[in-house]
């Protein structure tokens, strides 16, 4: 019973002052919200809202911070002991919350127009999301960097919305998911290739060669289910390729695939602009049934968005589910864990790692095509960008580069993280290198929430 | 493959004897093809221009060499971008009046690149996320903050580098950069902190059992790559004499293929300078050559093209290295250098000194007289000219010979390779001289019979 009574009444204190910091912002909410020329009615349910929410959270952060256990102790301790302890326990995640509001009020008196309504609820939630992840996380085994990134991915949207006008827009949501689309057809064979514990850099290569390759076999006047149908079995076989030299070489294989990108985007250039005076790029005839697939304004049984987002949504519940239910997918798994007990089983390695990059093939040269369709020229340089996204959106997501750990739906939801991040980016007027940037800054926090590796000594 | 265990009879496991052979073999094709197709390559400053143009490539592969060293798959990818950045920062400071010491400058940037390896290395460390995604996102973050440090290129170098990347001459500041950087590396290899550093990269579990204290030497390892990457950036800043936020990107890939030619195991526990410096060289020597065949607007992606098959090609070797070393029991990389390097200098000098007649009509055929140039001045007359260089040559082969009987009667398996790179060093330095003596003989002799 000695805890409970001093949990309680430090929490009474908590919980008070709980209800003044609510009870204030919600007037300052009101107040604001009048001030601003919103309507009464809209200014009290927001403020009564923000005071809900804020007690309820304050209440709920207050209870974890409370130390729950002093069975052992014989007095009672005091009201002063009991609050050094609580900093002592919980010193780090004061200073850090500090920190973070040190550095709100030093931009909101910096930066001009940067203090309003909008900017407090974005760092609210940011913050609520910040805590929730830190705090929940460690509860889920298998699935704690999806539940991150989801938590990231609302995060950013509610931000992106709140924050940047016409964010949230159809038409801003529709290039968001047809950029997604390609990421996520592009990151498909990437993160079936880290599954089994490669890397395949040879993605971006091959993209720009599908994509240089199918306007130039277009130019020469193929018909262009033909001329799509050579782009992706051509990309096959230099997936096929990349398997099979890489086999033996499995620890180079980042580097073989490396290679192999720069043989076939060279060989391609070489290839279609024999004789051309200038390079890098082909402009030649587009059928309509290709931009009609994947440019911006195109239409799908009538509705108003590309097919390439149905595509994708096809093709990743297929992957997912063939992952998670069919034996293939299974043996992927378990080859990716252990090679030897994988081959105890009957399990051909070499087929699944020739398959994986089969895949990989396959899906680059698709993004290619589609990517035609898309910008209207052939352009060697268009794949460029995947060389790190693939890699960035598989880990972000939480598949292990070490094979074995992670899946294809963890991929998605790195790919719609890393796209709306970068639409938000956009939307607050950062330029390319800024994005670049912050995408560097980010991507290592994000992986250290969940894909840290245990300590050497715990190895032993 | 070439641990300890499975070579008795070398007595220093890094050196990787076999897996030289390779390296060695692509060497002296490339120059032999690159003294064939274009001799200004063997004149001080076709040698000149040459060691500048590859000193930051070089420098590059040795700071990724330190890491990839430490394991954990710990290829920086940043390297490039991390070149480009001190560039772009050391311009811009300079711009804002940092004094243009030697000394201030040379520590700037070496600190620059310490910092940032070092803060690489505890995230590596405390963080223990793979080094990959560190290497990963400081990939993307360095590129973005170097077009907003400094958007296009442009700015002015340290005065005092304002001629070092003329490459008129062989013995230029780059080259003792160079110098002193390989052999600053031959000096760490002697000492315990680099067994440990093997130890750990090769196991790491083992090493942490072993006592060996891998944090220390783990940042040890980042802090020697940041070192090479300041001297590679020194050397960047020399050979363009001003700043280039994107131009630095391009030497990730350069030297990470560079690395693999050179024989490195990207797992960690075995790299050696020689086959760096060889692997840096080659991919040098494999864009000159290619440069001198007009593709026209397809000269890119043919270079891209042979990159990639080079990288492929050198990778499968690795897999063929153990049938060959079967063959082939004592095999000694000094030996074969000496050899192979005997044939390519005769070439050089067969093509320096009788292709003379020929030199003026390409130089007018080409519309480019003054790419000839030193080759005109080095060339007094034909007859006296290919006499000078049947006689060097012979003399060369007499001096060699003895020293290939040597080392093959006193057992080749022991014969370090770095011996064979002084020899070829030396050798390139009397080359060197006698072209520059020939050359200044050569005016003289034209003015005195003027």
């Amino acid at each position: 019973m000695d805890d409970i009574v001093t949990q309680s009444r430090l929490s009474l204190v908590v919980r008070l002052v709980g209800l003044l910091v609510a009870g204030g912002l919600a007037i300052a909410n009101i107040a604001i919200g009048i001030n601003q020329g919103m309507q009464v009615q809209l200014a009290v349910l927001t403020g009564l809202a923000t005071l809900a929410i804020t007690a309820w959270v304050w209440r709920f952060l207050a209870l974890q911070f409370v130390p729950k256990h002093h069975l052992t102790r014989e007095e009672e301790p005091t009201l002063a002991e009991e609050a050094r302890n609580v900093w002592r326990n919980h010193k780090y995640a004061t200073i850090a919350l500090g920190l973070l509001a040190a550095g709100f009020a030093i931009l909101s008196v910096t930066v001009s127009g940067f203090f309003n309504i909008y900017t407090v609820i974005s760092a609210a939630i940011l913050l609520t999301i910040l805590v929730m992840t830190l705090k929940y996380s460690h509860l889920m085994l298998q699935y704690r960097s999806s539940f991150i990134g989801l938590m990231v991915l609302a995060g950013l949207f509610s931000v992106g919305a709140m924050t940047v006008e016409g964010f949230a827009s159809s038409g801003n949501v529709r290039s968001m998911l047809i950029f997604a689309a390609f990421l996520g057809l592009a990151c498909t064979g990437q993160t079936l290739v880290a599954l089994v514990g490669g890397l395949d850099l040879s993605i971006p290569f091959v993209i720009g060669s599908a994509n240089v390759a199918l306007s130039y076999i277009l130019s020469l006047g193929v018909p262009s289910p033909l001329a799509f149908a050579i782009v992706i079995i051509a990309a096959g076989l230099v997936g096929l390729l990349n398997g099979a030299l890489s086999f033996k070489l499995q620890g180079q294989a980042l580097i073989m695939s490396l290679g192999v990108g720069f043989a076939v985007a060279g060989a391609t250039q070489i290839a279609t602009i024999w004789g051309a005076q200038h390079a890098g790029s082909l402009f030649g005839p587009v059928p309509e049934w290709l931009s009609n697939m994947a440019a911006m304004n195109g239409t799908t049984f009538g509705m108003n968005f590309p097919a390439v987002i149905l595509i994708w949504i096809v093709l990743a519940a297929l992957v997912i589910l063939a992952l998670k239910f069919t034996v293939y997918g299974r043996y992927l798994y378990a080859m990716g864990v252990n090679r030897t007990s994988a081959g105890r089983v009957n399990i051909s390695e070499r087929r699944y790692w020739y398959g994986v990059h089969v895949i990989s093939g396959v899906f680059s040269g698709f993004t290619g095509a589609l990517l035609l369709g898309w910008s209207g020229g052939g352009f060697i340089g268009i794949g460029d960008p995947y060389l790190f996204m693939t890699i960035a959106a598989v880990v972000v997501g939480g598949t292990s580069l070490l094979g074995g750990v992670g899946g294809y739906g963890f991929t998605v939801i790195g790919v719609l993280v890393l796209q709306v991040l970068t639409s938000f980016l956009v939307g607050i007027g950062l330029d390319f290198e800024w994005q670049q940037f912050v995408f560097g800054l980010l991507i290592l926090p994000m992986v250290a929430l969940y894909a840290r590796s245990p300590h050497i000594r715990t190895q032993i | 493959m070439f641990s300890e265990g499975q070579a008795p009879t070398r007595r220093k496991g890094d050196t990787s004897g076999i897996g030289l052979l390779m390296p060695i073999t692509l060497l002296f094709a490339l120059l032999i093809l690159a003294a064939l197709r274009s001799p200004s390559l063997i004149s001080a400053s076709g040698f000149g221009s040459a060691t500048i143009v590859v000193a930051p490539l070089i420098l590059a592969t040795y700071a990724l060499m330190a890491t990839v060293i430490a394991g954990r798959g710990t290829v920086d990818l940043a390297i490039g971008p991390l070149i480009g950045f001190i560039n772009v920062t050391l311009i811009q400071v300079t711009a804002l009046g940092m004094p243009q010491n030697i000394f201030v400058v040379f520590g700037f940037c070496i600190l620059v690149g310490v910092a940032y390896q070092i803060a690489m290395a505890l995230i590596v460390i405390y963080v223990r996320v793979q080094p990959i995604i560190v290497a990963l996102s400081g990939y993307l973050a360095l590129t973005g903050i170097n077009v907003v440090i400094q958007p296009r290129p442009g700015g002015m170098a340290p005065e005092f580098m304002a001629n070092w990347g003329f490459g008129t001459t062989i013995f230029s500041p780059i080259l003792l950069i160079l110098v002193l950087a390989t052999a600053g590396w031959l000096l760490f290899k002697r000492t315990a902190f680099y067994t440990h550093l093997r130890l750990m990269g090769s196991d790491e579990r083992a090493a942490y059992t072993s006592g060996v204290p891998i944090v220390k030497v783990r940042i040890g390892a980042h802090v020697m790559s940041g070192i090479f990457a300041g001297l590679a950036a020194i050397c960047f800043t020399a050979l363009i004499s001003s700043g280039d936020p994107s131009q630095g990107t391009n030497y990730t890939l350069s030297a990470v293929t560079a690395l693999v030619l050179g024989g490195a195991a990207l797992g960690g526990g075995r790299a050696s300078v020689a086959g760096c410096l060889l692997g840096a060289v080659n991919i040098y020597l494999i864009s000159y050559s290619l440069s001198t065949f007009n593709f026209g607007s397809m000269q890119s992606y043919v270079t891209q093209l042979s990159y990639g098959v080079v990288l492929v090609g050198s990778l499968l070797l690795t897999l063929a290295l153990p049938h060959i070393q079967r063959r082939i029991r004592s095999f000694s990389p000094a030996l074969f250098f000496v050899a192979l390097s005997t044939v390519a200098l005769s070439v050089g000098l067969h093509t320096v000194f009788d292709y003379q007649d020929l030199v003026p009509v390409m130089g007018d055929a080409m519309g480019a007289p003054e790419l000839y140039g030193s080759l005109l001045i080095a060339n007094p007359t034909g007859e006296q000219g290919g006499l000078l260089g049947n006689l060097l040559g012979i003399a060369f082969v007499g001096v060699t010979l003895p020293i290939m009987l040597r080392s093959l009667v006193s057992g080749s398996s022991r014969s370090n390779v770095q011996v064979a790179v002084y020899v070829f060093l030396a050798a390139l330095i009397f080359l060197t001289i006698y072209a520059l003596s020939s050359g200044f003989g050569g005016v003289s002799i034209s003015l005195g019979a003027n």
